[in-house]
């Protein structure tokens, strides 16, 4: 909100509701600081009492009015026109922003029954034998505007909010401020401006005589002249200007909002700013504290980091997933395998990226870990479910062979049953089951039965296998990324046309974006708003119809449900690829276990066992399963260590793109993957994308809340008190006067402003 | 008609705008220019106005400011801008060329003491610096009176048998930053008010060249005629006044303003906003019984000599205030108008304000303590009185 506001029209109907009691001229003094707003705060005073048909001068003390450097401003009220133009000496009204500046200099002149309205956080009763002479008034205008959200991210301003308590004070109606607020702009600080008229405290005059210093002081009197010839050595007074300040900056890291998106619970800023800052190994010894799948995560996760990428407000979002490929494919860094102080044996069932995530966890925190995976080798859906142009095999095979290389037995074709599942509570300390989901959705119309119509992911683990060969048109049914998958292969494999049936719009698909187009790119068609509702031939499939589609009320997910209508048509088709997701199966479970929060009870026993990735929360990403792969490995540790209760978030604030200092950043374009063409790419399963041709992204990361020792602060400080030192900055607090200059210029919200204790 | 809450800088701009505004008929408004403190708040406020038909130049210095407006008057556009201390001492220059071209450029001050060392509060020695180049100079005492000289300056700047740039000066802070309730005039009454610009000299489709070098005869002829045209100003003003009133309905002040001068054996003469703290000096000491009087000189180029000498008749004592010094000899306005006063009347000196000090009505009352025991007539010596 912009309190440096011109001069408004005022010329509108009085306001004829003059308090009682006050004499004229009538002057009035603010005290306050550089950036507080006391010459607009005076300005409405004056605006004020112009309502009430009286005659206004006023103005600022303007020269030392830098930020936080004490500064007063003055109002001067009159029935007749105002001749002088001096200062204010022998105030009526003082009003203090700043309780920090109270003392003599502001006393000053003050005539004995003069109204004194002080901004302080300590109450009406702290003043008890202080300013006796004075009709005190006190209110927390601060924490007031704070609430209110008043002032910049660094500094609170006051000016409107005390005015309420003033306009108590002077026996006056708020709604005269009204008037006053709307004519220089401020009408939405009005609320803070009742809050304080309704919070204001007052204490009349004690003794009229009382302690405060009258007429005799200081600034009221003429100041001496010395000779005008005369040549006067004036050193300046040693001045600790850090005795001013009410508030203090310091360095304060914040939440980027990558870090708070991904789902793996990457160190997403940390990693970046030390790709660009010390190099690919440095930035994957940080991503493998919570990322044992890099290589895979830096090519096929959905990425939700970049979404919510603050850059995406200014230039486009950091290519974040691409520079995790980077580091993955350009640093052969092992972990180092921790010494547990008391070393668990831990069995994981299910070798998927839950299992994998979960295992690698424990394994690097010291413990044994034993893997049972039901398929021949491990890697779940990475394995089987993601085409070769896509996630190359060799790919997953770094990654695996990274987390193997720490104390994990692999048991491969290990199908377990209940039975075997309550047998390893015997052999191991603990157990985590990692199964994944059950078997795909399939379609209950007619014709579902016949040849050619197939589940996608068993298509996809059959072009995994070994070549498979399709021709004519392919129609592949779903909208999330096993049904791009499928689309993209099936041209691969020869198909003439590849079509793809959807319920819904394209803005609704949960696939990946990028994939979506680059299936466009390579000639796959979209159908949305369809969807099948029976398949003919004669043996092999060979037409489907496919009813229109309506979008229907919104949904529990806010996807708008979709209405099959009445309106269909048949289309050709030599193949159905069947992508509608997956339910989850727990044929696993005993029939005494149920599971609750992650973990099996029977009865009211708990048991050392534990359920993680989409078995358990069936959030269906790679990089959801490495998460809670994560979290449930990391509580099992704690539970038999005893102790009870989660990790706590350590949260510090998200940095909004609002917090972020775009003018401090030049615009750059975000570096795009190379791309093999789409002609040359839809007849091969080489990897289509190659990535980036270098780490230089990285340098576009804002390092939203997190210090880059930028100097910025350092340049901005008005008064040169911030210094380098060691790996951050040193304020020396003597002389910081607490503008906040640093912490608003902060281009990346690592800093924040402090009220001082006194 | 309306009033409204405007600082004095906000108040130039915007008489400026009005009278931009009345030139849309003829060749618009242009102005030129660069911001220094105290004086940055009216460009500020210019360039958020809207002109049908001109614009405000962002210039790279005050030097260019002042030469895209002699550019944009020697081809008949109403040309405006404003500065303050050494922003005016890199515009001398300039000014200069304005004023031999006889441009009507109106140029607003808020006076401010030169440096270094920097200085940023009010003195009159930055305008005073430019007191022999041959612009039309007004000192202001408040909010009203500069909203209303800017648009008299247009005015008179423009009249043909004037015809050269006018200054008006507000003193820095105290006046250029101060807001107080102004009378903003109507467009049509501005319209009124401000005939179409129209220069005689006016550039044109056949090219030729302004200030081309001349020979001593004709160097001599032309400061004639500008002298000539300078003594004839304030009767052009009282008609200049008159004209104001009839159409605002409220008359500017006088080229000198007397304030219970008639009856006075004492008179105070200052200038800018000293003069109106004097008033109500003199509101006070009126009342303790002196015969106490103010005279505030608004014009001091060309400096109304007869007003004044007139207003010195009979005087007993006459104190001269000065925000400012000639270095070598005192005060400006003291050293131009001691020689007006009768023979036998002490004219004193009193240096106030200088580099921006607060002058109190206390201080107006002090210097008439000092004065009061000088009966002795003579060369008044300078004194340093606050």
């Amino acid at each position: 909100m912009n309190h440096q506001s011109h001069a408004g029209n005022t010329g509108q109907a009085h306001t004829n509701v003059l308090p009682v009691g006050l004499s004229f001229p009538l002057e009035v003094r603010v005290h306050g600081r550089g950036g507080q707003g006391g010459v607009t705060c005076a300005k409405l005073i004056a605006t004020l009492y112009s309502q009430m048909g009286l005659q206004v001068q006023t103005f600022g003390d303007y020269g030392s009015e830098r930020s936080g450097a004490p500064v007063q401003a003055y109002t001067r009220v009159d029935r007749v026109a105002i001749a002088n133009r001096n200062k204010v000496y022998r105030a009526d009204h003082l009003i203090v922003l700043d309780r920090s500046l109270m003392g003599p200099q502001v006393l000053s002149g003050a005539a004995p029954g003069a109204l004194l309205l002080l901004n302080t956080g300590a109450g009406l009763d702290s003043y008890a034998g202080r300013y006796t002479n004075c009709r005190l008034g006190t209110v927390d205008a601060t924490a007031i505007a704070r609430e209110h959200g008043i002032g910049s991210n660094a500094v609170v301003i006051v000016n409107t909010t005390i005015l309420g308590a003033y306009a108590r004070l002077l026996g006056v109606p708020l709604a005269v401020l009204e008037t006053a607020y709307a004519s220089l702009g401020l009408s939405d600080d009005l609320a803070a401006a009742q809050h304080a008229y309704d919070a204001v405290q007052v204490r009349d005059v004690i003794r009229p005589a009382g302690d405060a210093p009258t007429t005799s002081v200081l600034s009221a009197e003429m100041p001496a002249v010395g000779p005008l010839t005369g040549h006067n050595v004036d050193c300046p007074p040693t001045l600790m200007t850090g005795a001013w300040s009410s508030q203090t900056p310091s360095y304060q890291d914040h939440d980027a909002p990558c870090n708070l998106a991904c789902p793996a619970g990457n160190d997403v800023v940390g990693f970046v700013q030390a790709l660009g800052r010390d190099g690919a190994e440095a930035a994957l010894a940080i991503l493998l504290r919570t990322q044992p799948l890099p290589s895979v995560c830096g090519r096929v996760c959905p990425a939700p980091c970049m979404q919510s990428c603050n850059r995406k407000s200014f230039d486009g979002a950091v290519n974040i997933r691409s520079l995790e490929r980077w580091i993955a494919d350009h640093s052969d860094l092992r972990p180092v395998q921790q010494a547990a102080e008391r070393r668990r044996r831990i069995a994981v069932v299910g070798g998927g990226p839950a299992g994998l995530s979960a295992a690698y966890q424990l394994a690097l925190h010291g413990h044994g870990v034993a893997i049972y995976e039901a398929g021949p080798a491990l890697g779940g859906v990475l394995r089987s479910g993601i085409p070769a142009f896509r996630l190359p095999r060799e790919a997953l095979q770094r990654d695996l062979d990274r987390i193997l290389a720490l104390d994990i037995d692999v048991h491969c074709n290990s199908r377990l049953g209940s039975d075997d599942l309550r047998r390893l509570g015997d052999d191991y300390d603990a157990t985590i089951v990692c199964i994944g989901f059950g078997p795909a959705f399939g379609l209950s119309i007619p014709g579902a039965e016949l040849d050619g119509v197939e589940q996608g992911l068993a298509f996809l683990e059959r072009v995994k296998c070994g070549p498979v060969s399709l021709q004519g048109q392919v129609l592949v049914v779903g909208g999330g990324n096993t049904a791009i998958d499928c689309a993209r292969s099936a041209l691969r494999c020869g198909a003439t046309a590849v079509k793809l049936v959807y319920r819904r719009g394209r803005e609704d698909m949960p696939a990946i974006d990028e994939e979506i187009e680059d299936a466009e790119s390579e000639g796959v068609r979209l159908a949305l708003y369809r969807q099948p509702v029976a398949f003919a031939g004669n043996g092999n499939v060979s037409s489907a119809l496919l009813a229109e589609v309506e979008a229907g009320a919104p949904d529990a997910s806010g996807r708008r449900r979709p209405v099959v209508t009445q309106r269909a048509s048949s289309v050709t088709c030599d193949k159905v690829l069947l992508a509608l997701g997956q339910g989850q199966d727990m044929d696993l479970l005993p029939s005494d276990w149920e599971i609750r929060k992650d973990r099996a009870w029977r009865g009211d026993q708990a048991e050392q066992t534990w359920f993680a990735g989409d078995c358990a929360s069936g959030d269906g990403t790679v990089t959801h399963a490495i998460g809670n792969g994560r979290r449930v490995a990391l509580a099992v540790l704690r539970s038999l260590n005893g102790e009870a209760g989660e990790l706590p978030s350590g949260a510090t604030g998200t940095v909004a793109p609002a917090q972020i200092r775009f003018s401090h950043f030049e615009v750059t374009p975000p570096h795009r993957d190379k791309q093999i063409s789409p002609s040359a790419r839809r007849v091969s399963f080489e990897e289509s994308n190659l990535g980036l041709s270098g780490p230089e992204e990285a340098g576009r990361c804002f390092s939203c809340g997190h210090c880059t020792q930028c100097d910025t602060c350092l340049l901005y400080c008005p008064d040169g008190v911030i210094r380098r030192s060691g790996d951050g900055y040193r304020i020396d607090v003597n002389y910081c006067k607490g503008c906040g200059m640093c912490v608003a210029e902060c281009p990346r919200s690592a800093m924040e402003m402090h009220e001082k204790t006194t | 008609m309306s009033a409204q809450l405007l600082s004095a800088n906000h108040g130039a701009a915007m008489a400026a705008t009005l009278a931009g505004r009345a030139n849309r008929e003829g060749r618009g408004f242009c102005g030129g220019v660069y911001p220094i403190t105290p004086s940055t708040e009216c460009m500020e406020f210019l360039c958020l106005q809207e002109i049908e038909k001109g614009r405000v130049v962002r210039t790279e210095s005050e030097h260019s400011a002042m030469g895209v407006c002699i550019g944009a008057s020697a081809s008949g556009a109403r040309a405006f801008t404003a500065t303050s201390s050494n922003g005016l001492a890199y515009m001398a220059e300039n000014c200069m060329a304005a004023a031999n071209l006889r441009l009507p450029v109106v140029l607003a001050v808020a006076n401010r003491t030169l440096g270094p060392p920097w200085n940023l509060w009010a003195d009159h020695g930055d305008a005073l610096m430019l007191r022999d180049l041959g612009l039309l100079q007004f000192f202001c005492a408040d909010n009203q009176e500069v909203f209303d000289t800017v648009l008299c300056a247009f005015r008179l700047a423009e009249d043909p048998e004037v015809m050269m740039p006018a200054m008006v000066c507000m003193d820095g802070f105290i006046l250029s930053h101060s807001v107080t309730m102004t009378e903003i005039s109507d467009q049509e009454q501005v319209d009124r008010f401000l005939p179409l610009t129209t220069i005689p000299h006016q550039l044109g489709h056949t090219p030729h060249t302004l200030g081309q070098i001349e020979v001593p005869h004709q160097t001599e002829m032309h400061r004639q005629q500008h002298h000539a045209a300078m003594l004839g100003v304030p009767r052009v003003y009282e008609g200049v006044q008159d004209s104001f009133e009839a159409i605002f309905g409220r008359r500017p002040a006088d080229a000198v303003q007397a304030y219970r001068a008639d009856d006075a054996e004492t008179l105070i003469v200052s200038m800018g906003t000293i003069g109106a703290t004097v008033e109500r000096a003199v509101t006070m000491l009126r009342a303790q019984g002196h015969r106490v009087g103010a005279l505030r000189v608004r014009m001091f180029r060309p400096l109304p000599v007869a007003a004044i000498r007139k207003s010195f008749a009979g005087k007993k004592r006459i104190a001269v205030i000065d925000r400012n010094i000639s270095l070598g000899l005192g005060g400006i306005l003291w050293g131009e108008v001691r020689a007006l006063a009768e023979p036998g009347t002490v004219v004193q000196n009193y240096l106030a304000g200088i580099g921006g000090g607060d002058v109190r009505p206390e201080h107006i009352v002090s210097v008439l303590a000092d004065l009061l025991p000088r009966q002795v007539a003579g060369l008044p010596e300078m004194v340093e009185a606050v």
